[in-house]
């Protein structure tokens, strides 16, 4: 799971959260008083232009002031019989079309079929519940502006903000409906579609020589498990495909043989809670360095670490008790492996951990790791544990007592393997904490999608109160579009300015044109001739309203956590809480946006 | 039996000017394109008052500028010039709307509900408790006569149907105002007359109405004032009775008189020495003046300043 920036703690987080919303909004609605002006001033002039927006600025803002319940529901009701009209139900019937397919082509035998389930029913999900909410908002008030029905509404004492609300709630309510249906019916299909049983025969079975005995289960859906039984019986089937079951030996057979019985899937709807460290690096002299090794064929998120060196990745992790992790430090890792040269590919690469003081820098043992793509391993640290004296002796110590001061601990990874690389971030390696419930997860995800959903539906109200349905619909989605590609926006407007083009290589649309069209390569810094440089300042100009939207609008997949459940991790309750507070403060935004702009509309003309 | 039109004294007395509730001063209107282009002047520089319990009527041919006023009064769009004043609140004030009770030209509703959906979600926006709401619409329905169709949707109704409930949806609130919009257009002779009833009803019970026609005879049958639009433009303003007055023709009327005795009065006029003596039923005079408005508009643009309403300053 990719996770770029750290979760910040809602409480610190929401302060300087809710400044930046405020100076925002107030920047934007100042602008577009200033437009209003603008526009107003053309045909009345100056004067009566500034009295009418301001005449209309006090008339909005009464217009806000406590809504009667009554109307919004009255309107909101009218919202969802229109949309059982225009048969919203059809989302669902969609949705059944699509599980039955995803039954089909989605592979059942995948090596981690639980992640490819959850992201795929999310996913689907999520899109069809937003793409019903945009459409349904986008449509509505045009359309009653076009039937003309608007006028019989607002010449009843029936406020702006009530008409906007109205529609926001109704359309809400029936995307929430849709949302918790499809939730259901995707729980169901995801429990349905990984529970799975393997046969366990007698004949598969042979004494080990370490303790009991071990064999390996039937086939089913493309894998199966290596299987160690001890000697009262109890066993169990070792992760393949991201998931274990138990064994248990029920009985003898007439021949003398035991049967086993082996359970459903473990570990394969999960929902860890992980606790994370920092990261940082040794260049392969030993020297610390800002960065690992970037080799180039991924973003900067995972930076890599050179075997057979000195290089090495070191996580800090804080707050580490004896009360939370009696037993040892179960450490769970996702290590991406980069091949210089093949190898043998199925084998996985070597490499070791480390324990390390911070402050007395005692170190312990190397403890061997193998890294394989694709899978999280995992490796238990027990309380017990050789630490290395300076003479090179082994010394068995406590792991609270030596290795750990004041909570905190370090983790070196190194790769021991010459010319093979390990890629790592920050988050790829944690201390599984503690359990969190899957179906709380998917439900906290669900969550998510009903954020995604209000916010699509606030904004096409909104856009639908001043432009006809279909221009709403484009409206809504091209600001979605932007608000998608918000993070890569700001990263292109800052390399322009800057002129750091280490940041988004290649420059902004025209300069990426021109090196499409003169085939030049995207790293190759261009000669700063002044053609060269009007066309990066031009590129700047184009890009400064693109990076100011990029600053106001919502993104859908930043509140997307489907990630997060796929990936079998728990989503942080601050990180939902965030969430909330940011949809509310766009619905808020764009409900006051809405009124403003049907209030200024003459509905009748 | 001869009946003298002629001269009749108006009557009723004249309201006091404190009984005013809706008030333009230089309302005009230009309908603008998306760029601010304009594109039709709808309505030139018009000053009215309309006072309590009368029945006011807006007369002119299409595209007179008619529904323009009225959604001037309503809100629904926004003057180029002047201002509108209903119960002393600007137009664009919603609060007024607790009062008003309206029926837009087509009555336009959402065909999707039923006649009792469709009153009471006007009810609810009204802020009505649920058993009044339920009160009202049953007297409203009973009243239009849709009883037999109250569980239909609209989108089956027919023109003279839908007309009905948009009537009853006008006056779910009971209000003191009711502005109407070519009230009896789509319905048939009977409907038209049960409505011209429900008007005067509505005036004997103390309301205001508005309304405008360009039919004739709805206008002259129960207005108490009218005023004539053409091309946006005010061109007359009065009782019905004032401007119906032509002043300097004599009219009779008379049942039973022999041809004979048609030909003596006929003498006798002549004898006075009367000019243009004509025998016959007589004219819908409102149509006369309708199409003396028009064609004086094609001679002469302009306000016709010809009969000013007694206490007004023209
Ligand atoms: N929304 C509009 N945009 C442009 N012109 C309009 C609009 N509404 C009405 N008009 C024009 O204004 C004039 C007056 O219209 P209206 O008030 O509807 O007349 P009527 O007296 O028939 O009710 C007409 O010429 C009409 O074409
Ligand atoms: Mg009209």
């Amino acid at each position: 799971m990719v996770l770029e920036e750290e979760i910040p703690r809602f409480a610190s987080w929401i302060g300087p959260a809710v400044l930046r919303y405020a100076a925002t909004a107030g920047a934007a609605a100042v602008a577009a008083g200033l437009c209003a002006w603008l526009a107003q001033a053309v045909a009345y002039g100056p004067l009566a232009s500034g009295d009418r927006v301001y005449r209309g600025i006090l008339a909005g803002l009464a217009d806000l002031a406590l809504p009667s319940p009554r109307r919004v529901w009255a309107l909101a009701r009218l919202a969802i019989q229109e949309s059982l009209r225009r048969n919203v139900l059809v989302a669902l019937a969609l949705f059944a079309v699509i599980l039955t397919f995803a039954g089909w082509f989605l592979d059942p035998a995948s090596v981690d079929p639980g992640r490819l389930y959850i992201g795929f029913i999310l996913g689907a999900t999520n899109f069809l519940v937003c793409m019903v909410a945009l459409v349904l908002a986008a449509f509505s008030l045009p359309a009653d502006v076009k039937s003309k029905a608007i006028q019989t509404v607002v010449t009843k004492p029936v406020r702006t903000s009530e008409i906007v609300l109205g529609r926001t709630l109704g359309f809400a309510l029936v995307g929430t409906c849709l949302l918790a249906l499809m939730a259901f019916a995707g729980w169901a299909f995801i429990v349905r579609s990984v529970s799975h049983v393997h046969a366990l025969e007698d004949a598969d079975v042979f004494a080990s020589p370490q303790a009991g005995s071990e064999g390996r289960t039937s086939l089913v859906r493309g894998h199966r498990h290596r299987v160690v039984v001890d000697g009262s019986g109890n066993g169990v089937a070792e992760t393949a495909h991201g998931h274990r079951h138990a064994v248990s030996v029920t009985g003898t057979a007439g021949d003398g043989g035991r049967r086993y019985a082996v359970g459903g899937p473990l570990g394969i709807l999960e929902a860890r809670r992980p606790l994370r460290g920092s990261l940082r690096f040794l260049d392969r002299e030993g020297r610390p360095a800002a960065k690992g090794i970037s080799v180039g064929n991924e973003w900067a998120y995972r930076q890599y670490i050179e075997g057979g060196t000195a290089g090495a990745a070191i996580w800090t992790f804080d707050g580490i008790t004896p009360e939370e992790f009696p037993n040892g430090l179960p450490l769970e890792m996702i290590i991406r492996v980069f091949r210089t040269y093949i190898g043998r590919i199925e084998e996985g690469i070597h490499g070791t951990i480390q324990l390390r003081n911070p402050t007395t820098s005692l170190r312990s043992e190397s403890l061997p790791i193998v890294a394989r793509e694709h899978t999280i391993d995992s490796l238990f640290i027990p309380r017990r544990i050789n630490t290395v004296l300076a003479s090179g002796e082994l010394r068995e110590v406590d792991l609270f007592a030596e290795l750990v001061s004041d909570g905190r601990v370090e983790v070196w990874l190194q790769c021991l393997e010459p010319a093979q690389y390990f890629g790592v971030a920050q988050a790829d390696f944690y201390l599984r904490a503690g359990e969190g419930s899957f179906a709380l997860n998917y439900a906290k995800s669900c969550l998510g999608i009903w954020f995604s959903m209000l916010v699509c539906t606030a904004l096409g109200v909104m856009f639908s109160t001043f432009l006809s349905g279909p221009v709403a619909l484009l409206a809504t989605m091209a600001m979605l579009l932007v608000g998608q590609f918000r993070e890569f926006i700001a990263r292109l407007f800052t390399s322009q300015v800057t002129g750091d083009s280490s940041l988004v290589p290649g420059g902004g649309p025209i300069e990426s044109l021109y090196r499409i069209v003169t085939q030049t390569s995207i790293t190759l810094e261009l000669d700063p001739t002044p053609a060269v440089q009007a066309m990066k300042t031009a590129d700047t100009l184009l890009l400064a309203p693109l990076r100011l939207a990029a600053g106001l609008f919502p993104s859908l997949s930043t509140l997307g956590t489907s990630d997060f459940v796929a990936g079998g991790f728990d989503i942080p309750a601050n990180l939902l809480a965030a969430h909330a507070a940011e949809t509310l403060g766009y619905v808020a935004a764009f409900v006051v946006a809405g009124v403003f702009c049907l209030k200024a509309r003459e509905v009748a003309s | 039996m001869i009946q003298q039109a002629t001269n009749g004294a108006a009557t009723a007395a004249r309201p006091s000017p404190g009984d005013v509730i809706v008030e333009t001063r230089n309302l005009s209107k230009v309908y603008r394109d998306f760029w601010g282009r304009s594109k039709k002047t709808a309505l030139k520089p018009l000053d009215l008052d309309i006072r309590r319990g009368e029945i006011f009527g807006l007369l002119g041919p299409n595209g007179a500028g008619k529904t323009t006023t009225l959604k001037l009064l309503l809100g629904l769009i926004f003057p180029t010039s002047g201002e509108a004043l209903v119960f002393g609140k600007p137009a664009t004030d919603v609060s007024k709307n607790e009062r008003i009770g309206y029926l837009p030209e087509e009555s336009y509703l959402y065909k999707f509900l039923d006649a009792e959906e469709t009153l009471d979600f006007y009810g609810r926006l009204f802020d009505m408790p649920p058993e009044e709401r339920r009160r009202r619409s049953e007297a409203l329905i009973e009243m239009v006569g849709l009883t037999r169709d109250r569980k239909r949707q609209l989108r089956e109704y027919s023109k003279g149907m839908t007309r009905r409930i948009g009537v009853a949806q006008a006056l779910i609130n009971d209000p003191e105002l009711v502005i109407l919009d070519e009230p009896t257009s789509g319905l048939d002779p009977i409907g038209t007359r049960e409505m011209k009833d429900l008007i005067i009803d509505l005036k004997s019970r103390g309301k205001t109405v508005i309304m405008c026609s360009h039919l004739l005879a709805d206008v002259e049958d129960v207005c108490d004032r009218i005023a004539v639009l053409h091309l946006g433009e005010l061109k007359e303003l009065g009782r019905v009775e004032d401007l119906l007055r032509v002043t300097g023709v004599t009219q009779f009327r008379a049942t039973g008189l022999s041809p004979a005795a048609v030909a003596d009065i006929e003498r006798v006029l002549e004898k006075h020495g009367a000019a243009d003596v004509e025998v016959g039923n007589p004219r819908t005079t409102l149509e006369d003046l309708f199409l003396e408005v028009v064609r004086d508009t094609e001679a002469r643009p302009g306000r016709r300043a010809r009969r000013p309403e007694t206490g007004r300053s023209e």
